[in-house]
């Protein structure tokens, strides 16, 4: 189900309702996981047997590995659990794109070849569960971790429903310990957490859904040619509308494992106040940024073998991690642009290692990054190559047979949300959250907190899935 | 590396009387809003026509000996009155028009299930059915195929909610509110002021009428005319258009013939200069008659009804909630003339008339300024011809 969906608020009232009962932990664990596999099931109940099949395949692998000392067997092991959370995202989320790219291959060799049409149902947040699970084995391997000696808590790490579908991507080590020893919420968390729901539902039912997925469609699916106005602001409607969706869900998931006396890691620190691309990627979709460092830049060499191996090492995981978001060429090309980004950053911080920029460049290199992030998204929310390449064109100004797209209310609306969204970003740039909360009057606080509340109840929403759950 | 737990503080703050002042200010905007919005004639039990309650109809034909279902636009939507059907045949239709949704796609799925051997109403404005589009609300045969459990529920849930609240209205959610304000401003673009605003009411078993304000109030009047003046620029439907819709529609009455159904076309009335620019798009000998004679198939025609000739439509297109039980009762009684699968009860109530339904003093009122020349009064509304 959904965090903005009906069901839900009734399903969070039931859940918080049982974990906050005086009944022994174990048993408040066991509702905590029964729960999350009715949040999984209330989508597609059969596709519950692949979040088992992730958990038990490893949990056991990891189990054999930290047993064995033979390199061999651990290796073995761990290829297996790789195996089955790979093969699994490659069928479910790659099967008929690997199938398209192979028709095409074909084609160009002068084969005519006729995939079978399987019409594969993408289970929702396979890539980011698969990703969880996988981090427990490796993370064994690795010899970083133990494995937990608990199926309970390993299960409940996987599947635990605040994180289950869209993140933040957790580590076993982040979680797994919370589950060890007895959690008692406090008031003060349970207040703090539904404060924090009320902003992430307020950025993705208000904000995402309500102001800015509209003119983004028009753009981005319509059939009208853009003009430079109507491609830059639909794309930044798309910019503000990703984060607000994506980062709404990630507080309205932090908010909701707070309620529960859980604490989960920042997604977001303002990534649209980011000055350079690696700083972009300290503050956007964080656990994924820290996880492809783990667990692929670093394998790939990182920066230890030399420069050519770190520039190898950066594309090939911005690269990969464009796939990670969906099986186009697009988001390849969207991951391409961002492996350009770095090491183009990296080249320049190498050839002027001395310069140390001033607050005025400062700022207006923090624009450029956003702008040149705008470009990517392009590539992100275009459906085909000669989309991106029409909004880009109508970016620089360069269709000649241009009409008018967006309506005045929605140009409007996106310079005031995405603008103050832009702005908000450059406030909070090295402060968190809770910092701002705390010396804020409380009167203020519980002013912002009515109307987010009253805007989300008349905004009514219409149980849109986020956008990262496709993913 | 290993990530540590995080850390995840309390920012310190009286908490307590924050969530006190919270709850009580959005109580108290809450109840304003709802008031505001019943002023506004939205009202409590009216569910808002969506996919799931869609849904819920059309899984009626999986489960029960359904006799009629209808499928159709906006016109059959608004235009039947399913208890004076019931009350004339002693059948309750299932109602699976959709408006703003082309037809045709549903006819293809009543015919592609076996499940159904009853009477499909095709109910048509002509504009809607000969064009490739699918129309607004082609998503509902994919909710109908599969709903997850959780879409179901918040389905119940909003249903037992909408029985409280009026302000639970898609049309009058926040952002669409502010987003109307912009009546046009930047020339070639089109807004959600341009969209149709809310039009409908709809019961449990998809009952639904013009909502009643339209017929009152002067802006919201003269908005829908103007919607329905936009296509007073469109090209008249193609040949091709035509020609494939009458296929397709062929092979849907042969399929649902060869499972012991049948079928019968509707066309619902409308009026004005509305029904002059369907009469250039989609001229009835070549769209309508042309149509009944390719797919073999009968129609009744509102033209052809002396009742639905004399019918209030207060914005040209659909009649108002009162003459849906008139025009039901006439199409009901021309029906049972055509088809066998369709009696009239012996003890079916009198025939009605369009002196049943006359329209209100208020409604008369509206009419002659929105027709005639608008009085200081009338909030100003472009209507493009």
């Amino acid at each position: 189900m959904v965090f903005n969906s009906l069901t839900f608020v009734i399903f969070f009232a039931i859940v918080l309702g049982l974990f906050w009962m005086p009944f022994a932990w174990t048993t408040r664990k066991i509702i905590l996981l029964v729960a999350s596999y009715l949040f999984y099931a209330a989508w597609n109940p059969p596709f519950i047997v692949l979040l088992w099949i992730s958990t038990v395949v490893d949990w056991w692998a990891a189990n054999r590995i930290a047993r064995s000392s033979n390199i061999f067997r651990r290796r073995t092991w761990m290829l297996v659990s790789v195996s089955a959370n790979l093969g699994m995202l490659g069928w479910f989320k790659y099967g008929e794109f690997l199938l398209r790219n192979f028709q095409s291959l074909a084609a160009v060799a002068g084969v005519h070849y006729q995939p079978p049409h399987f019409d594969i149902v993408l289970p929702v947040g396979i890539s980011f569960y698969t990703f969880a699970t996988m981090s427990y084995t490796l993370d064994v391997y690795l010899r970083r971790a133990q494995p937990t000696t608990s199926m309970l808590d390993f299960m409940l790490f996987v599947t635990f429903f605040p994180h289950l579908v869209a993140g933040p991507i957790m580590r076993p080590s982040e979680l797994v310990p919370q589950f060890q020893k007895v959690v008692r919420p406090n008031l003060g968390q349970l207040r703090f957490g539904l404060a924090l729901m009320t902003l992430g539902l307020f950025q993705k039912v208000v904000l995402a859904d309500g102001f800015l997925a509209g003119p983004s469609e028009q753009l981005f699916d319509g059939t009208k040619i853009p003009g430079a106005l109507d491609a830059w602001m639909g794309t930044l409607a798309f910019s503000g509308q990703i984060f607000c969706d994506f980062a709404g869900y990630s507080t309205t998931a932090i908010g909701a494992a707070l309620c529960l006396g859980f604490k989960m890691p920042d997604n977001f620190r303002f990534p649209y106040a980011a000055v350079g691309f690696s700083d972009f990627w300290r503050r956007w979709h964080i656990t994924l940024s820290a996880w492809l460092r783990d667990y692929l830049y670093i394998p790939l060499g990182g920066n230890r073998h030399g420069e050519r191996r770190a520039y190898f090492a950066l594309m090939m995981t911005m690269l990969l991690g464009g796939l990670w978001h969906g099986a186009s060429w697009t988001f390849v090309v969207w991951g391409a642009l961002h492996g350009a980004y770095l090491a183009s950053e990296r080249w320049l911080r190498q050839h002027f290692a001395g310069y140390t920029p001033g607050p005025v460049v400062c700022v207006l290199l923090g624009l450029l990054t956003y702008a040149l992030v705008n470009v990517t998204w392009v590539f992100f929310r275009a459906k085909t190559f000669e989309k991106a390449w029409l909004v880009l064109k109508g970016m620089a100004g360069a269709n000649s047979a241009s009409e008018p797209i967006l309506a005045a209310a929605h140009l409007i609306a996106i310079a005031v949300i995405v603008g103050g969204l832009v702005l908000a970003h450059w406030q909070m740039r090295t402060r968190t959250l809770e910092s701002l909360v705390a010396m804020s009057p409380a009167p203020v606080i519980a002013a912002a907190w009515s109307l987010m509340l009253f805007a989300v109840i008349v905004e009514q929403g219409t149980g849109n899935a986020f956008i990262y759950f496709q993913f | 590396m290993a990530q540590p737990v995080p850390e995840r503080p309390v920012p310190a703050q009286p908490w307590g009387r924050i969530v006190l002042v919270v709850a009580v200010l959005v109580t108290a905007a809450t109840a304003t809003w709802e008031w505001q919005m019943r002023a506004l004639q939205l009202l409590p039990g009216d569910l808002q026509d969506n996919s799931s309650l869609w849904a819920d109809q059309r899984r009626r034909i999986d489960t029960e000996d359904v006799q009629v279902a209808i499928v159709g636009d906006s016109r059959i939507l608004f235009d039947t009155d399913l208890d004076r059907f019931e009350a004339l045949t002693g059948v309750r239709p299932v109602q699976l028009a959709l408006a703003g949704t082309n037809a045709r796609p549903f006819l293809e799925d009543l015919a592609a299930d076996p499940h159904f051997r009853g009477l499909a109403l095709v109910g048509i404005s002509e504009w809607s059915y000969f064009r490739t589009a699918s129309g607004l609300h082609a998503d509902a045969l994919a909710r109908y195929h599969f709903e997850s459990p959780a879409q179901r529920a918040s389905f119940l849930i909003y249903r037992r909610l909408s029985d409280v609240f009026g302000f639970l209205d898609a049309e009058y959610r926040l952002s669409r509110l502010v987003l109307r304000l912009d009546p046009g401003l930047r020339p070639g673009t089109r807004g959600p002021y341009q969209e149709p605003w809310k039009l409908m009411i709809t019961a449990a078993d998809r009952q639904s009428a013009l909502w009643p304000r339209i017929e009152t109030d002067v802006y919201l009047n003269r908005h829908a005319r103007s919607v329905w003046a936009r296509t007073y620029s469109a090209p008249p439907v193609s040949a091709e258009v035509i020609a494939m819709t009458q296929t397709v529609t062929r092979d849907a009455v042969g399929a649902i013939r060869a499972h012991g159904g049948d079928v019968i076309f509707i066309r619902p009335p409308s009026r004005g200069p509305f029904r002059e620019n369907e009469n250039r798009i989609v001229p009835r000998e070549q769209v309508w008659d042309a149509l009944l004679t390719a797919a073999h198939v009968q129609g009744l025609h509102a033209d052809d009804d002396p009742v639905a000739s004399h019918l209030f439509l207060p914005e040209l297109s659909h009649v108002s909630r009162a003459c849906a039980s008139v025009y039901t009762d006439s199409f009901v009684r021309r029906l049972a003339l055509l088809t066998p699968q369709l009696k009239l009860r012996a003890d079916a109530p009198a025939p009605l008339a369009a002196t049943d339904c006359p329209p209100s003093a208020e409604a008369l009122a509206l009419q002659n300024i929105v027709e005639g020349t608008p009085s200081a009064g009338a909030r100003a509304m472009p209507v493009e011809h």
